[in-house]
Order: C-alpha cells, then sequence, then structure tokens
C-alpha cells in the first residue's frame, strides 16, 4: 500500500498581508483596545447621564483651535499611514521611509500640542471632579497608544536604515500603518466630547 | 483503530532533527527562556491548581470558623482577608487559567500543529498571571490583603472605607491575569483560526477547541472591561480621581455595571470550557460522533452572546428601573434554552452509543447532577421578588457554588482523569479516581446544599459568626462536615497522579479509543507534536482516518516551522516560522512588576516601568542574526527544504 502525501514544499514562507498570523494578532489586539476605548466612553456617557451639572460650571469655555488644528493633523496623517502600507506592497523604500519620518514628526508633534498647549487649558485636573476623572483618563489612554505607535514606527525607521529590510518587516509596516489608523480615528469622537461639547454649551455665555 | 502519526524507522532521522530543533533549553534560564505550548500550558494547569489548594485551604479556614455560632477562631478582620482571598484565588488565579491552560496545551495539538501562534506571547501570558498570583500572596502575608470581596465593591473599596494597600494588591492583581487571560485569547483564536491541519475545515474542529474559541472571544470583550473598572479603582484610591466618588460627579453603580459586564461572561469563561470537556470525554466513551455538532457549536456561540446581556441580573437589589430590571430577567431565563439543548444532545449521545464507565465518565454524571441544580437555582435568582429575598444570603453562595464547581469542576477533573495518560504516559488508578469522585460528590452536596435552607432561613454571606439562637448552627455543622470530604477526594485524587505518574500501568497512545488528533500521538506526546502535519477527512479525526490517511511533507525539520492554512477550509496555504526560545517574555513581565507593582507605593514606577518595559519589548522583538540570515537566503531562493532521501511521495489531491 501507498502511503499518499500532500506535499507542501512549492507554498511560499511568510506572506505580508492579512493571511498572516501576525496580521491576525494585530486585530484581535486592535479589537481589545477597541473595547477598552469603548468603555472609556461609555464610562463618559454614563457619568453624563447621572449628572444634571455636566460638564460642571467651573468648567471653562474650551478654545478650539489648537486641539482642532491637532485632531486634524492626526487624521490627515492617515495618508502617510496608507502611502507606507500601499509602499511594502511592493517594497518601495523611498516612500517608506519618508512617510515613517512624516508619521515621527507628526506623532511628537500632536504629543507636543497635546501636553503643552491642550491640557494646561482645560482649567481642571483629574482631581477637580468626575468629569475631570474621566477626561484625563481618556487623554492619558490615548497618549499612551500615541506613543506606541509614534515608537513602533521610529523604531522600524531606525531598523530599517541599519539593517536589512525583509518580507517579515514589510508586514510589520503593514500592521504598524493598520494600528496609526486605530489610532488616529477613535481619538475623533472624544474630541468632540473633550472639545465640542462644552463649548457648545458654553457658546451663549 | 488506525493512528495518523505512526513512526516508521526510516523516519527516525527527521525525528532526530525535528527533536532537536523544539528541544527546551537547559539550566534556569532554559526554563525561562521556554516557549512550547505543552510546558506553558502544563506550567499553567499546576500553578493554578496549587492556587486552587491555596483557595481551598481558606475555605477550610472559614467552614472552622463557621461551625459554630460566636466561634473565635478567626477574627472579623481575618475572616474578610480569608473570604476574599478565596473568591479572588478561585476565580482569577483558579479557573480561568487552568482552563487557559487546558487551551494552551490541548488545541494547538487537536489541531494538528506544532506550536501556538505567537510562542513569546504565550510565555509572557504565564509569568505575567504567576507574578500577580504571586504578588497577592506576598501582600496576603504581609498582612496586606485586601478585605473587601471578590468583586470589590466601591464604596467599600474605596480610598475612605479601604484604607492600606490590599485592594490595591486586588485590582493590581486583577490587571496581572487579565491581561494574561487576554494574550492567551488571541493566541488560540489565530491558533485555530489559521494552523488547523489540512481538512479541519470549520465543521470539524473538535468542540473542545470550538469551546475555547468561545471562550477567547468572550475574553477579548468582557476582559478589558475589568481592566477598566480596576484600573477606575487604582487611579481613585492613588491619584485622587473621583470616577466613584458621588460627591465629586462619580458613580458607585458605574464600578458594579463595568465589574459585572466582565463578571457575568467570566462565569462562561469559566464553564465553556468545562462543556468542551465534556463533549471530549463523552465522544470517548459513548465511541460515537456528538449527537447534533452544529446545534452544539451554535448553542455555545448563543450562550457566549446571551453571556454579554445579563450582567444587571447581580445587580436587581440596586434599584434600577423596574423595567430594565424585566430586559434583564428576560435575558437570564434564555439561557436555559442553549444550555438545555446541549444537555439533552449529550444525553441523546449517551442514549445511542456504547455507553463505558471509567472516572472520567462519572465526572460528566456528576456535572449534570449538579450543573442542573445550579441552574434551576439560576432561574430562581434570575426573577426579581425570589432574588430580592435571597440577595446576599447563603443561597447565592449555594447557588454559584453549584455552577462553577458542577460547572467547571467536575468536568475539570473529569479531564483531569481523561488527559492524564497523555501527559505522563501512564494509567491512574481506577479505585483511587472513583473513590476520589464519590467523596468529591458526597462531599459537595453535604457542603453547600444545607446552604440553600441557611439562605432561606436568612443567613448572610460574609458574616465572620452568628448568634446562637438563629438556628443556623446545625446546618452549618453539616456544610463543614462535607468540606472533609471535598477536601479528602482533592487528596486521594492528589496521591493517585503522584503515584500512578511514576508507577501506573503504561497507558499507550490512546487508552480510551478517543476520537481527536492528540490521541494519535505517543504518550506523552513528543516535544514537535507532530513530525509531519496530519490531515483529517472526518470530524472524529482519528476515527475517521483511512489507513493511509495522507500526511503533509515538504515542511523544513530544522526550522520551527509550522503550516498556515486558510480560514474556512483549512487548505494549506503557506508556512511561517516560529520564534524559538527567548528570555524576553520573563524580562518584559518582571518590567511590568516593577512599574505595576511599584506603582501601589509611588506613581512614578508606573513610568519607570514603561520605559524599562519598552526597552525589553525592543529586546523582544529585535531578530537574531542567524534568523536574519535564514530570511535573507530564503528569499534570495537558496535554501530549500531538507533533502532527506525520503520516500518519493505519491502526489495526490486531498479527499
Amino acid at each position: 500500500m501507498t502511503q499518499r502525501v500532500l506535499d507542501v514544499a512549492a507554498l511560499t514562507e511568510g506572506t505580508a498581508d492579512s493571511r498572516s498570523l501576525i496580521w491576525w494578532g494585530n486585530l484581535a489586539m486592535l479589537a481589545i483596545e477597541g473595547t477598552m476605548f469603548a468603555m472609556a466612553m461609555a464610562t463618559y456617557l454614563y457619568l453624563r447621564s447621572t449628572n444634571l451639572d455636566w460638564p460642571p460650571s467651573t468648567v471653562p469655555k474650551p478654545d478650539l483651535l489648537m486641539p482642532t488644528i491637532n485632531t486634524v493633523m492626526l487624521l490627515l496623517s492617515c495618508i502617510p499611514a496608507f502611502i507606507i502600507d500601499r509602499a511594502s506592497i511592493t517594497k518601495n523604500m523611498l516612500p517608506i521611509r519618508i512617510c515613517q519620518a512624516l508619521s515621527i514628526a507628526v506623532g511628537l508633534l500632536f504629543l507636543y500640542i497635546q501636553y503643552a498647549v491642550m491640557v494646561p487649558s482645560l482649567g481642571y485636573k483629574w482631581s477637580s471632579h468626575a468629569y475631570g476623572s474621566v477626561v484625563w483618563v481618556i487623554i492619558g489612554m490615548h497618549t499612551l497608544h500615541m506613543v506606541a505607535a509614534t515608537g513602533e514606527t521610529a523604531l522600524l525607521f531606525l531598523y530599517s536604515l541599519f539593517k536589512p529590510v525583509l518580507k517579515k518587516h514589510l508586514l510589520d509596516f503593514r500592521c504598524t500603518a493598520v494600528y496609526w489608523y486605530f489610532v488616529a480615528l477613535v481619538w475623533v469622537p472624544f474630541y468632540f466630547i473633550i472639545f465640542i461639547e462644552p463649548w457648545m454649551q458654553r457658546k451663549g455665555s | 483503530m488506525t493512528e495518523l502519526a505512526v513512526l516508521p524507522p526510516d523516519f527516525a532521522k527527521e525525528a532526530a532533527i525535528m527533536e532537536k530543533t523544539w528541544a527546551s533549553k537547559p539550566g534556569v534560564i532554559g526554563w525561562l527562556s521556554e516557549t512550547g505550548h505543552k510546558q506553558i500550558g502544563l506550567r499553567y494547569i499546576v500553578t493554578a491548581f496549587l492556587f486552587f489548594l491555596a483557595g481551598g485551604i481558606e475555605a477550610a479556614l472559614m467552614r472552622i470558623q463557621l461551625l459554630k455560632p460566636e466561634n473565635h477562631f478567626l477574627g472579623p478582620d481575618a475572616y474578610n482577608q480569608i473570604f476574599t482571598m478565596h473568591g479572588s484565588t478561585m476565580m482569577f488565579l483558579f479557573a480561568v487559567p487552568i482552563m487557559e491552560g487546558f487551551g494552551v496545551y490541548l488545541v494547538p495539538l487537536m489541531l494538528g500543529t506544532h506550536n501556538v501562534a505567537f510562542p513569546k506571547l504565550n510565555a509572557f501570558g504565564y509569568y505575567i498571571y504567576l507574578f500577580g498570583g504571586l504578588f497577592l500572596y506576598t501582600m496576603f502575608l504581609l498582612h496586606a490583603a485586601p478585605q473587601a470581596g471578590w468583586f470589590s465593591y466601591v464604596p467599600l473599596a474605596g480610598p475612605q472605607y479601604s484604607p492600606g494597600k490590599g485592594v490595591d494588591t486586588w485590582a493590581q492583581m486583577i490587571t496581572f491575569t487579565e491581561v494574561s487571560g487576554l494574550v492567551v485569547a488571541v493566541e488560540l483564536v489565530v491558533t485555530t483560526f489559521k494552523q488547523r491541519c489540512p481538512g479541519m475545515s470549520l465543521n470539524r474542529i473538535p468542540l473542545f477547541v470550538w469551546s475555547m474559541i468561545v471562550v477567547s472571544f468572550m475574553i477579548i470583550f468582557a476582559m478589558p472591561a475589568v481592566m477598566i473598572a480596576s484600573g477606575y479603582l487604582s487611579l481613585d484610591r492613588l491619584v485622587g480621581t473621583h470616577l466613584y466618588n458621588r460627591s465629586e460627579g462619580g458613580d458607585p453603580l458605574l464600578y458594579q455595571h463595568m465589574f459585572w459586564f466582565f463578571g457575568h461572561p467570566e462565569v462562561y469563561i469559566i464553564f465553556i470550557p468545562g462543556l468542551g470537556f465534556v463533549s471530549s470525554i463523552l465522544t470517548a466513551f459513548t465511541g460515537r460522533k456528538i449527537y447534533g455538532y452544529t446545534a452544539m457549536v451554535s448553542t455555545l456561540v448563543v450562550t457566549a452572546f446571551l453571556g454579554f446581556s445579563v450582567w444587571v441580573h447581580h445587580m436587581f437589589a440596586t434599584g434600577l428601573p423596574q423595567l430594565g430590571e424585566s430586559f434583564f430577567t428576560a435575558a437570564s431565563l434564555m439561557i436555559v434554552l442553549p444550555t438545555g439543548v446541549q444537555i439533552f444532545c449529550w444525553i441523546a449521545t449517551i442514549w445511542s452509543g456504547r455507553f463505558r464507565i471509567a472516572t472520567p465518565v462519572m465526572y460528566v454524571i456528576g456535572f449534570f447532577l449538579v450543573f442542573i441544580v445550579g441552574g434551576l437555582t439560576g432561574v430562581m435568582l434570575a426573577s426579581i421578588p425570589i432574588d430580592w429575598q435571597v440577595h446576599d444570603t447563603y443561597f447565592v453562595v449555594a447557588h454559584f457554588h453549584y455552577v462553577l464547581i458542577g460547572g467547571a469542576l467536575f468536568p475539570l477533573f473529569g479531564a483531569f482523569h481523561f488527559w492524564f495518560p497523555k501527559w505522563t504516559g501512564r494509567m491512574y488508578s481506577e479505585v483511587m479516581g472513583q473513590i476520589s469522585f464519590w467523596l468529591l460528590l458526597i462531599g459537595f452536596n453535604v457542603t453547600f446544599f444545607p446552604m440553600h435552607i441557611l439562605g432561606l432561613y436568612g443567613m448572610p454571606r460574609r458574616v465572620y459568626t452568628y448568634q446562637p439562637g438563629m438556628r443556623w448552627g446545625n446546618l452549618n455543622v453539616l456544610a463543614s462536615a462535607g468540606a472533609v470530604f471535598m477536601a479528602l477526594s482533592v487528596l486521594t485524587m492528589i496521591i493517585n497522579f503522584l503515584v500512578s505518574r511514576r508507577a501506573g500501568r503504561v497507558a499507550g497512545a490512546n487508552p480510551w479509543n478517543a476520537d481527536t488528533l492528540e490521541w494519535s500521538l505517543p504518550s506523552p506526546p513528543p516535544v514537535y507534536n507532530y513530525l509531519h502535519v496530519p490531515t483529517v477527512s472526518g470530524l472524529n479525526a482519528v476515527w475517521d482516518a483511512a489507513p493511509d490517511q495522507p500526511y503533509v511533507t515538504g515542511m523544513r525539520f530544522d526550522r520551527r516551522e509550522i503550516l498556515i492554512t486558510r480560514v474556512l477550509d483549512a487548505e494549506p496555504d503557506h508556512t511561517e516560522q516560529l520564534p524559538g526560545h527567548s528570555p524576553w517574555p520573563f524580562v518584559l513581565s518582571c518590567t511590568m512588576c516593577i512599574g505595576l507593582w511599584g506603582a501601589i507605593f509611588f506613581a512614578w514606577w508606573f513610568t519607570i516601568g514603561a520605559v524599562l518595559s519598552g526597552i525589553a519589548l525592543i529586546g523582544w522583538f529585535w531578530p537574531s542574526d542567524r534568523e536574519l540570515e535564514d530570511h535573507i537566503l530564503r528569499e534570495k531562493g537558496e535554501l530549500g527544504g531538507l533533502e532527506l532521501g525520503m520516500p518519493e511521495p505519491v502526489r495526490e489531491e486531498m479527499p
């Protein structure tokens, strides 16, 4: 009796697309992180529903200029992320490097504006009241993600300057781009609740 | 009886290479950098079992204290610490991790692959779990144990009413164990969807693996809630936020909502793997395909979805709007439907199969008896009027011990006996196994059934003692007496396993004539699992295998190469190389400990720990030169598979 076999020697080793393990792992991580942000949003909405004075009357009318610039900038940074993703398919290193440098710059600038301009102008701290607590928690969570996304991009950027870029690294570029979309897009609803909502409420005053 | 992976003598050379490729490293550093799923899985199981013993000792102390009215064996403070430790240990350090341990050990074997998808992450998950548990017990021994119950409700657990570091310790332990749970969940989802052996399409996945997929998805969406809830608790206590402080606009009920949004799915996270064990054991011991496979899988999924919509039934006494409570009553009652379908399917399987009796299957019968009683009291508690009457009494204690011990512990002990031959290569003593089963069944019911009555008599939970005139004394004596039997049962089981591990009868590959792929391997399985990735042609892989069932060739033996298949039909897609040993998971869990333990005492430790963890992560991801070289050569096409003088393969399409 002959033993039947299934020969897989012709299969490629590793893919830089949605079939790979890392891609799936990345998506699962985003599901977890997304649930965390959803919980933070639920916290905000829950406390909003149980407080008549929301945001508390001591919260000043926010200045919209810098937060809006920061949010738009973050959204626009999805374009370099998209270019990194596309260029990784064909391993076109020049656009990848330019866009990685751009992403790192945007990440650092965003964090700088967040902490040097926006946070000081909030007018309350995490310990002022529950409203302050939830807003600071949201900003803190998003900062951690922003640091992670920027750090990851910087690490890949530096790595690709000194070491050979292989298929597995192209996959890393692509996953980082997906992560970047997540970090950028998840900020948008929080921009609305942290800045637009109190601004609308205080518009007349 | 066909076995898939017989090892003809001419495969010895391949086996030797595989042995070297997948071997563990020697020494302490080798132990700490281990990434094999079987070793990590067994570590989970052993560690969780040790925590189970610790939780059991705590239970025994409580039973001694409640033996008679106005007993002063434990003071009120000590009693509060003990019941908090008992609950936290059993839920977070025993029940979930041991199920994860089984998943980590068994899922890759059942799927016919070499390791889980992210081996380093897997090792990291274990250490982070271990350190979380050790931290809780270290603080307990330093007299800084939490005292606010296993769910640490605010305001009791808040900064005002729980000074000291106990609740902070509890909250960090939650973070550690939930990170570990999430890590395992991600791995098992990816492993199951991408690494099944060819032929194992979705409708041929063993039911135990299905139960682990369902549990993993529940973990992914439930555990973030408790991490956020306990994180807020830490923030409120350590840096002065007001998320749960009513006077500053926070809300204590927010904690309960978020805790139970996790906490109810948690119950299913604990017992759904138990349902998987039951299906595995019953299939083997009836010798037939499980009755209603599709119904079984879909009811598991339905149970998971319903599990997310019933959390408010833990909060009926908090004064929520009546309409909302009614909705949650209805949702809670609906749980009966999928569970009922499952139980009827199992009964049909037993009815129409050739039913054999041995210890594992006796535990399954015990599961039916105990779990159904727990389910019935669950239906009672789902109705608001009854819930209001017995809320916070021993009736609830009785209910959830019937559900958890019935739904998780009985199947788990069955699983211990069922897979013991696979782990050790030897059989346990059947007589001892049956003795421990009867001791547990009798002891459990004698301990917990009186608690229903105590609850109806009005005895509240979590009181360290009671007055003589309450007439609760006799039933408490009965309960404590039952606990002795339970302890004896566990002791018998431990002795049985320790002795049989060395002196038991040699088991052989498949002592139960079971159907899943791990039984086609020698016992204990070789370090690489499968020399050649197997293929399957039916739901019951071993039973349905053809005499010349194809196996996969053309993969490398000198690298940790695994076969990736397509999600739906499990057709071969590509190969990937898994990382080998790495000390970095251990290092990363140490740096995380610096951050999370330190933060309890001084907030900046968190930042220090985060920076150190960042460095550890760079070390984790930095590829070794050998690895790089390998990839470069391969991309240039200069490194093919090894020529090992294998017989010319007869190529044929998969059936």
